[in-house]
C-alpha cells in the first residue's frame, strides 16, 4: 500500500512541476557590473501595436543591446484602451515595466501613487531648454520632473476636399458653418460627421472639450471642480446633440476612438477630428483618398474670437519605480532621442508625430520626408495647435481630476444618457458633475 | 480485521481528497476572503485599507444604480432562460420527430454552444455593425427598413439583441440535453398510448413531461445561475452600455472593482449576488425534490 | 387522413429546423468568409456573400505581425494544463464518490453543484489579490490554477455520471484476481469509461480555451495573453480591421467547433445523468 502512496506522490509533484514549468516568466536577477558597464534586463512597454514604429523602436533596441552585451531589452507592446485597465491591475500586483510610454493624464496618477521615478537627470543630459516647458510641467510635481515627452501631436479638424468643393461649400471656420456643412453633406451613404461617445474611451469628453476651449472654458474650474454645467458647457452638448442626431451613424454611441476613425478613413465621414495620425491611417484605408484629405483648425464659436487650440498631447515616457535598473531605461531613452534613430521614430508616422524636442523639424532629414512634404501645411496647422494646447483638463496644470475626467467614462454615459434616454439635458449635465465630483472627492 | 479496515478508509479517501482541496482552497477560501473584504475599504492599487463593517453593504443598498442593474439583472435572467427553453426544448422535440437528417441538424445547431464569448461578441459585433453589418444592410437593400438598424445602439433594440444572442448561445444546450433524455423514453408507451387513442398533446403531457421534466428542471437550475453569473457576454458586446442599459450586477461590479478601483464595496456587491443566486437554489431545489419524489 | 397530418407536421419540423440551422450556423460562415476578403470588399460592399477576391492576407498578418501564434501557443499550454490535471484529479475524485461514498457521494456531488453559484466575479476579486501576492499574476501557473476552480467540479459532476455506467461486477471479478483498488480503478475501470473522460476531457479543455474573465483580470503582458484577451485586445490596435479579427476569430473558433463534433453525443448525458441518474 505504501508503495502505491509514494506513487501517487510523485504523480502530483510531478503535475507540480508540469505546472511550475508553464510559469516560467520569472525574471532573472542581474546587477550593474562594477566597472560601470551597464548589465541587466529591461522590459518596455510601449503602445506602438504594429507597423513602422514598432520596428524602429525594436531596431533601436537591438542596436543599443548591441553596443551594451549585457543588456537585454524585452519589448511588449499594449493597444491604448487597455492601458488605464493594464498599469493599474499591474501596479496592484507588482507587474509593471521598468519603461513605458504613458498618457499625460494617467502619469499624474502614477506620480501620485509614487510609481514613476523622477527624470531630472535624464532631461538636463539632453537639454532642457530643447523641450517645450509645458510639455515638461505635464509630468511635474513638487518642482520634480517624472515623465519626459516623446513625441506631439494636437487635435485639429479634418475635412474631405473633394466633398466640400461638390457640394460649394467652404472649409467652416465657426461650429455653426461646421454644423450646417456637416449637415449638408450628411447624404449618399455619407455621414457628415460622426459623434462618438462609447463609455470605453474618452472620445465625448474631447469633443466636449474642444467647444468649451474655443470659448475660452474648460471642463474643470479653477479649484478642480467638475464644470459641466456651465453655459459653455451646455451649449456644447446641445451642439454636439445636434450633430449626433443629424450626421451621425447612430452607433457612434458606442465608438472608440478607432471607431471613429476608421469611418474617416474608409471615406464615410466628411468631417473628423484627430491629429496628423489622420493622414496614415487614410493611406492604409483607402490610399487613392489621400489626395482629398485637408485639416484647418479647429472652429471657434464667433468667426473673430481669437485663435486656440483644444487639445495637444505629449505622449510620456516613464521610468517606473519597480525597475531594477532606471540607469539601463535612462541610457535607452537617450538613444531614442538621438537624432537620427528620433527622425526615423518620427517618419515612421510623418506628421502624426511632431518632434517634442526643438531642432528635429528644421533638419533636412525630417524635412525631406515625401508626406511631411505633402502636408507640409497641415504639419504647420497641427505644429501651431501643439504650442498652443494643453491636455484636456490641464489648463490648471495637471491634476488628478484631469485623468479622472479622461478615464471614467462619466461624460460619455452622460451622452449616452441624453442621446438614447432622451434625458434631458441640463438634468444630465448636472448628474454627470455631480458623479464626477463625487469621484474626485473620494480620490482625496 | 480491525488494521485493515482502517487502512481501507485511508484509500478511499485518497481518492477523493485532492478534488476535495482544490474545491477548498479554490472555491471556499475565497468566499470568506470576499465576505471579509467586503467590509473594508480595499482599493485596487493603494496598499492601506481600513475595516468598516457593514458601511459598503449599506453603500451599495442605497444606490439606486445597483438597484437599476440588479433589474437588469433579472430582466435578463428570465427573458434568456425563456427564450432558450423554448427554442431548447421545440427544436429537441423536432429532431425527435423527425426521420431523416437528425444527425445533420443537430450538429449544424449544436455550433453556438462551442463559439468563445469573445469570438460570439466579435461575429455578432460585425453582423450587426451599424454601418457596414451585413444584417442592417440586408434589411435596407430588401427594403424592410428604410434606414441602417442600429442592434446595438438604439435604446429600444439593444437589450433585446443581447438576449437575442444569449438565447441564441444556450438554446443548444438545452437542446442537446432535452434530446438525450427524450431518447431514454420508451417507445412502447407511446404505442400504447396511440392504440388507446391519445392525441400529441396528451402524449406529449402524460408520457413525455413525466419522464423528462427532472432534466428540464435541473437545467433551469443550472442555466438560472449561470446566466445572472455571466458577465463576459454583454461586457465584450456593449460593455454595460449604451446609458448603462445593458448593466447587470456582474458587470456593475466590475465597473465597481475595476474601474473605480474600489474591491471592498465591490466585493459587497458580489456577496449580495451569492445571496439572491443560494436563495433562487433553495426554492429551485424544492421543487425538483418534490418532483424526484413524486416519480417514485 | 392521419399519414397525411402527420406528413404535415413532419414537414413543419423540417422547416423550422432548417430556419434554426441558418441561424445557428450563419455567424460561423459569416466569420470564415469575412476572414478571407481584403478590408476595401468588407466595408463597401456588406451584403456581398462570396469573396470578390480570396485573399490569405489577414491571416498572414494577423500571424506575422501581430504574433497571435503566441497566444495561441499561450492558450494551449494553458488549456492542456488544465485540462490533463483536472481530468486526473476529477476521474480519482469521481470513482471515489460512486464506489467508496454511495451515501456521502449524493451530498458531495450536490456540494459540487453548489460551486457553480459562485459567481465568477466573487471568485475575481479574491483571486486577482492572492496571486499577485504570490507573484502568479501574469503566469500561466496562475491561471491554470484558477482554472481549475471551474474545471474540476465539473468534470467530476459529468465523470460521476460515467463511472456510475461501470458495473461492480466486472471489479469484483478482478478484485478476486488479486489486484488492488487503483489497479482495478486504473486497468479495469478506466479502459471501460475511457470514451466518457475522453468527452470530458474536450469539453473542459474548451471551456479553459474559451476563458475569458479571470484570463483578463489576472494577465496584462500581452506575451501572456490568451487567444481571448489577444482577440478583445485587437479591437484597439492601432488599425480597426475587421478583417483581421474575423481571421483571428477564425483560428480561435474552428478548434473549438472541431472539437465539439466530437463529443457532441457524449456531452448530453454526462450533464445532467450525473444528477439524475
Amino acid at each position: 500500500m505504501k508503495r502505491k502512496l509514494v506513487l501517487i506522490l510523485t504523480g502530483i509533484m510531478l503535475a507540480g512541476s508540469i505546472l511550475t514549468a508553464c510559469g516560467g516568466d520569472s525574471k532573472t536577477d542581474t546587477t550593474a557590473a562594477a566597472d560601470g558597464e551597464l548589465e541587466g534586463d529591461i522590459t518596455f512597454w510601449h503602445s506602438f501595436t504594429q507597423g513602422a514604429r514598432l520596428e524602429v523602436i525594436q531596431e533601436a533596441a537591438d542596436e543599443f543591446m548591441e553596443g551594451n552585451p549585457n543588456v537585454n531589452i524585452s519589448i511588449e507592446t499594449f493597444s491604448w484602451p487597455d492601458f488605464y485597465t493594464k498599469w493599474t491591475t499591474g501596479l496592484a500586483s507588482g507587474n509593471v515595466p521598468d519603461m513605458s510610454t504613458a498618457l499625460p493624464a494617467y502619469v499624474v496618477e502614477m506620480m501620485d501613487a509614487e510609481a514613476i521615478v523622477p527624470m531630472d537627470d535624464l532631461i538636463d543630459q539632453i537639454g532642457r531648454d530643447k523641450f517645450s516647458e509645458s510639455a515638461l510641467s505635464e509630468g511635474e510635481k513638487d518642482g520634480v520632473c517624472y515623465s519626459m515627452p516623446l513625441y506631439s501631436h494636437a487635435q485639429v479638424m479634418w475635412y474631405r476636399k473633394d466633398l466640400l468643393k461638390d457640394a460649394g461649400l467652404e472649409v467652416p471656420a465657426t461650429w455653426d458653418q461646421f454644423a450646417e456643412a456637416a449637415k449638408a453633406l450628411t447624404k449618399d451613404g455619407i455621414y457628415g460627421c460622426s459623434f462618438p461617445c462609447g463609455s470605453s474611451d474618452q472620445m465625448a469628453t474631447r469633443f466636449l472639450n474642444y467647444y468649451v476651449r474655443s470659448g475660452g472654458g474648460s471642463l474643470l474650474t479653477d479649484d478642480l471642480q467638475a464644470n459641466i454645467t456651465s453655459d459653455l458647457a451646455l451649449d456644447g452638448i446641445r451642439f454636439w446633440v445636434d450633430i449626433y442626431k443629424n450626421c451621425s451613424p447612430k452607433d457612434s454611441v458606442n465608438y472608440a476612438v478607432l471607431d471613429q476613425a476608421t469611418l474617416y478613413y474608409q471615406g464615410k465621414t466628411a468631417f473628423d477630428f484627430n491629429s496628423g495620425f489622420q493622414i496614415s491611417g487614410v493611406a492604409a484605408n483607402s490610399p487613392d483618398m489621400v489626395d482629398q484629405i485637408g485639416c484647418a483648425p479647429l472652429p471657434k464659436i464667433n468667426k473673430d474670437d481669437p485663435d486656440y487650440s483644444a487639445e495637444t498631447s505629449n505622449t510620456p515616457l516613464v521610468v517606473w519605480q519597480n525597475s531594477k535598473h532606471p540607469e539601463i531605461c535612462k541610457a535607452f531613452i537617450e538613444k531614442l532621442y538621438e537624432e537620427d534613430t528620433y527622425i526615423k521614430f518620427l517618419a515612421a508616422t510623418p506628421v502624426g508625430m511632431l518632434p517634442a524636442i526643438k531642432g528635429i523639424s528644421e533638419t533636412e532629414a525630417y524635412r525631406s520626408n515625401e508626406t511631411v512634404q505633402k502636408f507640409i501645411d497641415a504639419e504647420q496647422i497641427i505644429a501651431k495647435a501643439v504650442d498652443m494646447g494643453t491636455s484636456i483638463g490641464f489648463e490648471h496644470g495637471p491634476s488628478i481630476q484631469a485623468g479622472l475626467l479622461n478615464s471614467q467614462g462619466v461624460i460619455e454615459r452622460m451622452f449616452q444618457n441624453i442621446l438614447t434616454n432622451g434625458e434631458d439635458v441640463e438634468t444630465a449635465a448636472q448628474a454627470a458633475e455631480d458623479e464626477l465630483n463625487e469621484l474626485f472627492r473620494i480620490i482625496q | 480485521m480491525k488494521n485493515k479496515r482502517k487502512q481501507f478508509d485511508y484509500v478511499r479517501w485518497i481518492f477523493v481528497l485532492p478534488a476535495l482541496v482544490i474545491v477548498g482552497v479554490l472555491l471556499i477560501y475565497p468566499i470568506f476572503s470576499s465576505l471579509y473584504y467586503s467590509m473594508t475599504t480595499k482599493h485596487l492599487i493603494k496598499p492601506a485599507y481600513d475595516f468598516i463593517g457593514l458601511a459598503n453593504y449599506q453603500a451599495v443598498l442605497t444606490d439606486p444604480e445597483f438597484f437599476q442593474a440588479f433589474f437588469t439583472s433579472i430582466i435578463w435572467t428570465v427573458c434568456s432562460l425563456t427564450g432558450q427553453i423554448l427554442i431548447g426544448f421545440t427544436s429537441a422535440l423536432a429532431i425527435n420527430r423527425v426521420k431523416h437528417g437528425k444527425g445533420v441538424y443537430r450538429t449544424l445547431m449544436i455550433i453556438p454552444w462551442a463559439f468563445p464569448t469573445i469570438v460570439i461578441a466579435l461575429s455578432w459585433k460585425w453582423i450587426l455593425n451599424g454601418v457596414s453589418g451585413f444584417l442592417p444592410n440586408l434589411l435596407v437593400q430588401l427594403g424592410i427598413c428604410g434606414t441602417l438598424p442600429q442592434f446595438l445602439s438604439d435604446n429600444s433594440m439593444v437589450f433585446i439583441t443581447l438576449i437575442f444572442i444569449n438565447i441564441w448561445f444556450g438554446a443548444p444546450m438545452i437542446m442537446v440535453n432535452v434530446l438525450s433524455a427524450l431518447q431514454t423514453i420508451p417507445q412502447d408507451q407511446y404505442e400504447a398510448a396511440q392504440i388507446d387513442g391519445a392525441s400529441h398533446f396528451q402524449q406529449f403531457y402524460h408520457i413525455t413531461m413525466p419522464h423528462i421534466k427532472v432534466v428540464v428542471g435541473l437545467l433551469i437550475v443550472l442555466r438560472t445561475i449561470w446566466i445572472f453569473n455571466n458577465f463576459d457576454i454583454i461586457y465584450l458586446i456593449t460593455g454595460g452600455g449604451p446609458a448603462d442599459l445593458t448593466t447587470t450586477v456582474p458587470i456593475y461590479a466590475y465597473n465597481m472593482g475595476w474601474g473605480t478601483k474600489m474591491l471592498g464595496k465591490s466585493s459587497a456587491v458580489t456577496m449580495l449576488l451569492l445571496l439572491f443566486l443560494l436563495l433562487i437554489c433553495v426554492v429551485y431545489f424544492t421543487i425538483l425534490a418534490k418532483w424526484e419524489k413524486e416519480d417514485k | 387522413m392521419r399519414k397525411k397530418k402527420e406528413r404535415l407536421g413532419s414537414g413543419l419540423c423540417h422547416i423550422y429546423l432548417i430556419i434554426l440551422s441558418v441561424i445557428a450556423f450563419f455567424p460561423l460562415v459569416w466569420v470564415l468568409l469575412s476572414s478571407v476578403k481584403s478590408a476595401g470588399e468588407l466595408t463597401s460592399n456588406p451584403t456581398r456573400f462570396l469573396p470578390k477576391h480570396f485573399t490569405m492576407g489577414n491571416f498572414i498578418h494577423v500571424i506575422q505581425d501581430l504574433g497571435f501564434t503566441k497566444n495561441i501557443s499561450n492558450s494551449l499550454i494553458i488549456a492542456l494544463s488544465t485540462t490533463f490535471i483536472a481530468i486526473i484529479v476529477s476521474c480519482m475524485a469521481a470513482y471515489g464518490i460512486v464506489r467508496f461514498f454511495p451515501k456521502l457521494g449524493n451530498i458531495m456531488s450536490k456540494a459540487l453543484v453548489a460551486t457553480y453559484l459562485f459567481p465568477p466575479i466573487l471568485l475575481a476579486i479574491p483571486y486577482s489579490l492572492a496571486m499577485a501576492r504570490a507573484g502568479l499574476t501574469n503566469t500561466r501557473l496562475g491561471l491554470v490554477i484558477t482554472y481549475l476552480s471551474f474545471s474540476v467540479p465539473y468534470a467530476v459532476w459529468m465523470l460521476v455520471g460515467f463511472f456510475k455506467t461501470v458495473p461492480i461486477g466486472i471489479e469484483e471479478a478482478a478484485r478476486v484476481d488479486g489486484a488492488n483498488k487503483f489497479q482495478v480503478f486504473v486497468k479495469v475501470v478506466i479502459p471501460l469509461v475511457l470514451p466518457g473522460i475522453v468527452a470530458t476531457a474536450i469539453y473542459t479543455f474548451i471551456n479553459a480555451w474559451n476563458e475569458f474573465l479571470y484570463s483578463l483580470i489576472l494577465i496584462n503582458s500581452s506575451d501572456m495573453m490568451t487567444v481571448s484577451v489577444a482577440l478583445r485586445s485587437l479591437q484597439g490596435a492601432e488599425i480597426l480591421d475587421w478583417g483581421d479579427m474575423m481571421a483571428a476569430s477564425t483560428m480561435v473558433v474552428i478548434p473549438s467547433v472541431v472539437f465539439f463534433m466530437f463529443i457532441q453525443n457524449k456531452i448530453a448525458g454526462g450533464m445532467t445523468e450525473g444528477a439524475v441518474k
